[in-house]
């Protein structure tokens, strides 16, 4: 797919020897070769363990604390979060957040009865108050414009 | 300037109207942050780049350094208290921080961590300078061929030390390449992969990108794998300096602790994690009292911890030298500058050098402030570490869309976070390397334009890259970093096809 639309790229009016087209055309071959050569690896050492990085800090943290996947609780907190940023301009930061941190909470799970009634509204205020007068930036207050003292 | 004189207008720079309080909390961030299990040092530091919006270039990278020197330190408290690493590189530090702590040294074992990591972190930074200024006047000679190379030896290199496959940490360097073509072509004006959209003619916001791929990826991981529940306290709330006896007797695992840090950390991709096992072995190799590891040694707490703070002035080495970020920490260093108008690259130091000094005294200014803020924060760090996980994850979020939205006040942004972070996500379950892919984004804005560069300088004739001795060294050691793990594996392979056939001829 990388391939085609680079190959629909328009040149512009300046030209050079490679022009517009050619990293990106290069990218996505390249992406292709390593998936390719992927699954001829995976079909010829099927089973091998992969060759170690020699020395690496990637090494996902918490990975072996970490519980079985729960794909409903990952749909949950995308599908949440996908509404919390569309919701966050029209409703506003003060409305749109207390919703969505009280939602993560209970998809989560396992938070106490006092913090999923209190944790949405100290946690939205405090960013409120930091972002709005710590670091000046003006937080989108929806239809709370006009109506709030500042 | 003298070197000198241009070190004090760093210095003078560092602490220029609020400089102190914000490293102070950057450094508190970052020990809150690096006690926390969930949020390593580079999550740390992702969280806090929202917060360097509304500051100037030097205050920003200051900031950033404390929390990356906080987030160091902060990962062993849990180590040593909890027996529950904070960051995957203190993970070496609780072998014997929480024997310690069971034999009720617990604030003994804090104090070597701060005292050992401070001393390793000044070292470094000092070797940093040391080697950044002489390899910043080979630099000088580079031109666009030399650059070019450059950049595609940097991510070949960490793509392939920064993921469990080669392949993989190829592809996703290649993914994080391709990623930084969308948007209007500087050379030509050509739109691409815009999709006829006005909002991504500047293409996509690379801070929104590292914010998603590292820290809402951590969090939907957090969310979709819900934790184990965590270790117990043992301990208490205090930090006790050692002795100068203790000091002496921990001397020689500190001095191994810091040189394996700076070798390992000037390695493009290995890290703090890989120095900080390798300190941990070394250091038992050459003490007196070997026996004594595991059992609760001071020198296996001090040498892992000296290993991980010395790795921040290793790491910086190719990431101001060169422009190849040596981590995913340094990696966001360079976010910074790109959030403040700074193109990374090898020419930095020629370039910004006040910035570069800015730096380095900021690099000082906060390792010593760690003993201060590392002392009077334990407490407030222990209750950070016992808030409820789903408070703190969903704060976070929160966190995350309103800080990529101050950005440029575009909702655009919190959008791309949240993508990435699905796609993070998906790149840490199928084994791909999201460090790759941000080493991709900020080197691939230096490899495209320079080598077309370079090919408009030499009339579109690619002996310009082979003809050139820099170059031509690069491109073949860029050649053998490709070659090298295909023939291990081909060669391995073939070994353990021989091994079972030995007894058969038998």
């Amino acid at each position: 797919m990388v391939i085609v639309l680079s190959r629909q790229i328009t040149p512009g009016v300046l030209t050079d020897p490679l022009g517009p087209r050619f990293f990106p055309t290069a990218l996505g071959a390249a992406i292709l070769l390593c998936g390719l050569l992927l699954t001829v690896a995976e079909l010829l050492f099927r089973g091998e363990p992969a060759l170690p990085a020699p020395l690496s800090d990637s090494s996902p943290e918490g990975e072996e604390d970490a519980g079985p996947f729960s794909p409903s609780r990952f749909v949950g907190a995308i599908a949440a979060t996908a509404f919390y940023v569309a919701a966050f301009e029209p409703l506003g930061y003060l409305l749109a957040t207390p919703p969505y941190i009280a939602v993560i909470l209970l998809i989560h799970g396992g938070a106490k009865k006092r913090a999923l009634l209190i944790a949405p509204f100290l946690s939205t205020i405090a960013l409120y108050v930091t972002f709005r007068f710590g670091l000046l930036i003006p937080v989108p207050d929806g239809p709370l414009e006009g109506l709030l003292p500042w | 300037m003298s070197f000198i004189e241009q070190l004090a207008a760093g210095f003078a720079s560092a602490l220029d109207g609020y400089g102190i309080l914000i490293m102070a909390a950057g450094v508190t961030w970052g020990i809150i942050g690096g006690a926390i299990p969930g949020i390593s040092g580079a999550v740390a530091m992702a969280l806090a780049l929202p917060f360097t919006y509304g500051l100037d270039a030097p205050t920003a990278l200051v900031m950033l350094a404390g929390v990356w020197a906080g987030a160091n330190y902060g990962g062993s408290i849990p180590a040593i208290l909890m027996r529950m690493p904070g960051t995957p590189a203190s993970a070496a530090c609780l072998f014997d921080g929480y024997e310690l702590a069971r034999q009720g040294r617990a604030a003994k074992a804090l104090g070597i961590s701060l005292i050992c990591g401070t001393i390793g972190g000044l070292i470094s930074i000092l070797v940093l300078i040391a080697l950044v200024l002489p390899l910043g006047e080979i630099v000088v000679r580079f031109g666009s061929p030399e650059v070019c190379a450059l950049a595609l030896f940097g991510l070949t290199l960490i793509a392939g030390l920064s993921g469990p496959s080669f392949l993989k940490g190829i592809a996703s360097g290649f993914f994080g390449l391709l990623l930084t073509t969308v948007g209007l072509d500087t050379l030509t004006g050509s739109m691409r992969f815009t999709f006829g959209s006005a909002d991504l003619l500047t293409g996509i916001d690379t801070i929104s990108v590292m914010i998603g791929l590292f820290a809402v990826s951590e969090m939907f991981f957090l969310i979709a794998h819900p934790a184990r529940p965590s270790g117990t306290l043992v301990g208490t709330a205090s930090t006790e300096f050692p002795t100068l006896r203790e000091l002496r007797e921990v001397g020689r695992a500190t001095l191994v602790g810091t040189i394996v840090g700076l070798v390992v950390g000037i390695m493009p991709g290995a890290g703090a994690t890989a120095s900080s096992f390798v300190a941990y072995n070394e250091a038992r190799r050459w003490s007196k009292r070997p026996e004594l590891f595991g059992k609760g040694s001071l020198e296996g707490v001090a040498a892992p911890e000296t290993a991980n703070n010395a790795v921040q002035g290793g790491d910086l080495v190719p990431t101001l030298a060169l422009g190849i970020p040596g981590s995913n920490s340094a990696a966001i260093i360079l976010a910074a500058l790109i959030l403040h108008g700074i193109m990374p690259g090898p020419f930095l130091l020629t370039k910004n050098p006040e910035l570069v000094y800015t730096l380095f005294a900021g690099l000082i200014i906060v390792n010593l402030l760690m003993i201060p803020v590392g002392i009077l924060i334990l407490r407030l760090t222990l209750i950070a570490m016992k808030l409820d996980p789903p408070v703190l994850i969903a704060s976070l979020l929160s966190l995350i869309v309103i800080g990529t939205y101050a950005g440029d006040l575009f909702v655009l942004n919190p959008i791309q976070a949240l993508v990435f972070g699905v796609i993070g996500y998906g790149m840490r379950i199928w084994g791909f390397s999201a460090a790759a892919t941000v080493l991709g984004i900020v080197l691939g804005m230096l490899a495209e334009s320079e080598l077309r560069r370079s090919l408009i300088i030499s009339h579109g004739d690619w002996t310009i890259f082979i003809t050139r001795p820099i170059s031509a060294t690069l491109i073949f050691l860029t050649f053998c970093v490709l070659v090298y793990p295909v023939l291990m594996t081909v060669l391995r392979h073939w070994r353990s096809r021989r091994v079972p056939a030995a007894p058969a001829a038998k």
